[in-house]
């Protein structure tokens, strides 16, 4: 290798190196050893190639969000570095495994070990130390989470490993990944609806009625209502956002017109959207029978269905719903709205400290209940997937309380549009692989063990190295500024 | 004035030393290198202004947070406080300037709360707090409903609180800002009846009549660190206040006068009510000119605050306008009146004028947040906003590693300083600065006077809000004095002294300030009501 040249090499250079290095040693010894194994080393040389080099690449963009000169520092050496490995090895991995579902072995490693090594690089070089610390602590409260469900099961006379390990196969199979990804879509918008709230410091708890009431009356609508394709979905859409938005805006005007707690009113309104649904899904009113011990909304005509998308590439034969194109297009409004709009800005203003908006001239009443109307139109879309993906109609069985589960996975995904993604993927993993336990007369309940001990973990942990964090950057700031005690000049 | 000599002997170990502590706090050093020794059975006062550590180093004596450096020496013994209870364990109390009563609890219940394995909560307890008030002299009831009592009976049953945990060292944390005289002079009574009986009390003030008349020594704490400690029988309130300030530190002062005739902002009998109905601002009637600072002086809950509120839209005036160039700005919502062309400097920039947890740039939008070259429609301008953050850094001397620094990381004073360039920028016609450099260092405090007078030369108008005296009266064209809420007088800042401006602002009035300043006694008497009403 070049890394001898006393001179400082071009980053572009040593990039290239990095991803030949690792793609090379990963094909060479793929021929010899697992396939896994050998991607790990590959990538493992790589991020060696990136950490030996590190002092001599030119890089004009090695300082960190926070400006300061992170490389080198400690903070850098035992936290970057080591997360940067990690990340880089399971997203090798990661990608490798699902390239494999669709091409052959001899590509799809190769390609893991690119995107390994690319990784490792750039997040050398760009991760910033606060950064790495949240990745560090979902870490630390993933491995804390695993090691008390593992104590739960231990205790109770079963073992652990056997049981995680067939959960992982159960929930790697392809008609459980498409599960999984059905659910994660339903999910994700549950918790964006809530996490809307939470950047504001608002608790919308009422996301279960709201969503519960759109998708009753949304289903109504298309199942009553015989419109042409499109039109309808746009309707019944249009529906479910009106619904969950005036029964949220509800919520929203009493906060800011009474002063009622957000969270008390969102409560009563689930309890009286409870009461709404049950009246209206009787047969004098919204529903039909559908058989001798269910009733429901009329089946909606299937021009007016979303079509779902052939997972064919997954292996299985079962359909992503189409819904999960809203999924994505709602994350990204949420991240766009939340960072690149002068309401966004005003909102997490709000969130951060009131009494600072209000003397910036922000309208606090009116972003209390934006936001809440907001939340509620985000909250009424939840039960979309399941109508126009799946069920078609709203019968008793109609999926209840997700409205709870996006608080936990809103507080999982730390209310970030890409955290929630990888939250509700876990947590629909958890909902998804735990069927097989009955089988195997493990209780099921492990799964809820696992979610709820993973919840309060990163809470906790996030929080305390995010407040440790915070200090320790204080810290090297004062130290890089030489500022220490300014006024000793007044001492006499 | 200064009373019974120290009680405990030469000889005794000191009731409590400090010895070289300091204390930092993210980018600020809050304390260094304090030394005090504070003899037992004594009345050992520390006076020091607004911001100049006093309460962090009795935070940090009554274990409220570690040192970083220096160690606390009780009877000649090191010890180490992790919370008030370690404190109290070794004989140290304190009172806190706000007191922390249940008003719905009698004086016995309030006493034991959270003591009850001392004496119980019944009749043990009831004969203890008999007995301390009578050796004391504190005449206390334990059976009275606390809501029943007003404010100097509350001071001595939160007295009476500490010694009933033991305390042997009473800090006492401004204890007479909430009292009226007869009720100071009650105090007063009080810590001599204390000190008698061979309890030590620290007493922490800015109010140098007071301190000279109570206390036994004086240590003056300046810029965070102790420069001399007095014998208060040799000093003068003078000697104090130049201890207390400085005498190297940066003067402020105006240049030629660049006030022009031309009213750019007018309060026409602007009157705000508290949520009680009771006037917090009464008919107050200034006009600010261009090229103009008009400085408000007031002790501290006079209503300069709700003042500043009301201009900024933040308050609801019941009667009076407000008018900006002609313009009536007295319905006008606090964006609308920042877009008009109205900086606002607020008193508590951690709690109104920053995000915190947000990096500099972000900040830089806080309070423009409809303006260029921060948004472009509903959309942020991300390289508008960090272009402009650049330019406040270079322009205004913030030391920061960049502008994606989160602001809490900055040190208090150029915190201030971005914030000043935030305000500073778009051209306002009128800028409220509400104490610009409170809290803030030297160099940035010179700085800091030296954009407001760039500001006042290019034509800006100016309402100046401070505590400090001097800077009050060096940077202002035209002085007021608010008392409860009213311009009481109008002053010429040229060859006024602050003594002078502090009789006026305690209610003496101006003319006598000559007067009252040989009987200091006299303007607190009038100053104690004039807080009373706060």
């Amino acid at each position: 290798m070049t890394e001898n040249a006393p001179r400082t090499l071009a980053a572009p250079v040593v990039f290239g190196l990095t991803l030949a290095l690792g793609v090379v040693t990963t094909v060479v010894l793929d021929l010899a050893l697992l396939w896994w194994a050998a991607l790990l080393i590959g990538v493992g040389l790589a991020f060696v190639l990136v950490a030996a080099t590190a002092a001599r690449t030119r890089d004009g963009s090695s300082l960190g969000a926070t400006g300061a000169q992170e490389e080198g520092t400690p903070l850098h050496k035992v936290l970057v570095a080591p997360m940067t490995l990690v990340l880089a090895l399971v997203t090798g991995l990661a990608t490798a495994w699902i390239l494999d579902l669709q091409l052959i072995a001899e590509v799809a490693v190769p390609l893991g070990a690119l995107i390994g090594a690319g990784l490792a690089f750039v997040l050398f070089h760009r991760l910033s130390a606060m950064l790495a610390l949240s990745f560090a602590a979902v870490l630390a409260a993933g491995v804390l989470a695993v090691g008390v469900t593992g104590a739960v099961l231990q205790l109770s006379g079963i073992a652990p490993m056997e049981t995680f390990g067939r959960m992982l196969e159960f929930g790697s199979r392809p008609d459980s990944m498409v599960q999984i990804i059905n659910t994660s879509t339903t999910y994700y918008l549950a918790a964006v609806a809530v996490a809307i709230g939470f950047k504001m410091g608002l608790f919308n708890i009422g996301v279960d009625g709201q969503y519960r009431l759109a998708a009753l009356l949304a289903a109504s609508v298309g199942g009553y209502l015989m419109l042409p394709p499109v039109i309808s979905q746009i309707v019944i859409i249009a529906t479910a956002v009106a619904v969950g938005g005036v029964w949220a805006g509800i919520a929203g005007y009493l906060k800011v017109a009474r002063g009622v707690s957000e969270v008390i009113s969102t409560i009563m309104l689930n309890s009286i959207a409870t009461g709404i649904t049950a009246y209206l899904l009787s047969t004098d009113r919204l529903a039909v029978e559908l058989s001798t011990n269910n009733i429901g909304t009329p089946p909606m005509p299937e021009s007016s269905w979303v079509p779902g998308i052939p997972a064919g590439f997954l292996g299985s034969d079962n359909e992503i719903w189409g819904m999960i194109v809203l999924a994505a297009v709602v994350g990204f409004m949420y991240w766009a709205m939340l960072n690149r709009t002068r309401f966004g800005f005003e909102l997490r203003a709000t969130g951060q400290s009131k009494t600072a908006a209000e003397a910036s001239g922000v309208d606090v009443k009116k972003m209390v209940f934006l936001s809440m109307l907001f939340s509620g139109m985000i909250a009424g879309l939840v039960g979309l997937p399941q109508l126009l993906g799946h069920s078609h109609q709203y019968a008793l069985d109609f999926p209840a309380g997700i409205g709870f589960i996006g608080i936990a996975i809103a507080l999982l995904g730390r209310n970030h549009p890409v955290g929630i993604v990888f939250a509700a993927l876990l947590w629909s993993f958890l909902d998804q692989s735990a069927g097989i336990l009955p089988f195997d007369d493990t209780p099921q309940e492990i799964a809820v063990i696992a979610q709820a001990t993973i919840v309060l973990t990163v809470v906790v942990v996030y929080e305390v190295v995010h407040r440790w964090g915070r200090g320790y950057q204080q810290q090297q700031i004062g130290k890089q500024l030489g500022r220490t005690v300014e006024s000793s000049g007044e001492a006499k | 004035m200064s009373s019974t000599p120290p009680g405990g002997g030469a000889d005794a170990p000191p009731a409590v030393e400090l010895r070289g502590i300091t204390k930092r706090f993210p980018g600020v050093v809050a304390n260094h290198d304090i030394d005090i020794t504070v003899a037992p059975g004594t009345v050992h006062a520390v006076v020091g202004e607004n911001g100049a550590g006093k309460s962090t180093l009795m935070k940090t004596l009554y274990g409220m947070h570690r040192p970083d450096e220096g160690e606390i020496l009780v009877r000649n013994e090191p010890v180490h406080f992790s919370n008030p209870s370690d404190a109290i364990k070794q004989g140290i109390g304190m009172v806190h300037q706000h007191f922390m009563l249940a008003d719905n609890l009698t004086v016995l219940e309030n006493v034991v709360l959270g003591a009850e394995r001392r004496h119980g909560i019944g009749r043990r307890a009831r004969a203890r707090i008999l007995a301390l008030s009578a050796q004391y002299g504190l005449g206390i009831r334990p059976d009275r409903l606390m809501e029943e009592l007003g404010v100097g009976d509350r001071q001595r049953v939160e007295i009476l609180k500490v010694l009933y945990r033991g305390a042997e060292t009473i800090i006492l944390d401004e204890p007479t800002a909430v009292l009226v005289p007869q009720e100071v002079d009650e105090l007063f009574d009080n810590l001599r009846e204390l000190k008698r009986e061979g309890l030590t009390v620290i007493f922490i003030s800015h109010k140098l009549d007071e301190v000279l008349s109570v206390a036994d020594e004086i240590t003056v704490i300046r810029r965070g660190t102790t420069v001399d400690t007095v014998d208060p029988a040799h000093t003068s309130a003078r000697e104090l206040a130049t201890l207390m300030v400085g005498g190297e530190l940066p003067v402020p002062e105006l240049r030629e006068s660049t006030v022009t005739d031309h009213v750019v902002l007018s309060l026409q009998g602007v009157t705000v009510l508290s949520p009680e109905g009771r006037p917090v601002v009464d008919d107050v009637s200034v006009d600010v000119h261009r090229g103009e600072i008009v400085g408000v002086a007031g002790v501290e809950g006079n209503g300069q605050s709700e003042l500043i509120e009301a201009v900024m839209g933040m308050q609801t005036l019941s009667t009076g306008r407000i008018l900006l160039e002609g313009a009536d700005i007295t319905e006008w919502s606090t964006l609308r009146i920042r877009e008009a062309g109205v900086g606002y400097i607020p008193e508590d920039r951690q709690r109104h004028g920053m995000l915190l947890e947000s990096p500099l740039w972000e900040n830089r939008i806080l309070g423009h947040q409809t303006r260029a070259p921060s948004v472009r429609g509903p959309w942020l301008d991300r390289s508008g906003a960090r272009a402009d953050s650049e330019r406040i850094v270079t322009e205004y001397d913030v030391r920061t590693p960049g502008i994606d620094v989160v602001a809490d990381a900055l040190s208090g004073g150029n915190q201030q300083k971005f914030i000043i360039g935030r305000e500073m920028s778009g051209e306002p016609r009128f800028l409220v600065a509400a104490h610009p450099t409170r809290g803030v260092d030297v160099g940035a405090q010179s700085a800091i006077w030296e954009q407001l007078r760039e500001a006042r030369a290019a034509g800006l108008a100016v309402l100046l809000i401070s505590a400090d005296l001097d800077e009050l009266i060096g940077m202002s064209d035209a002085l007021h004095v608010i008392l409860r809420g009213r311009l009481v007088a109008e002053a010429d800042p040229t060859g006024l002294t602050p003594e002078q401006l502090g009789s006026a602002m305690t209610g003496a009035g101006l003319d006598n300030a000559e007067a009252t300043e040989g009987d200091p006694r006299a303007d607190r008497t009038r100053g104690a009501e004039g807080e009373d009403g706060a």
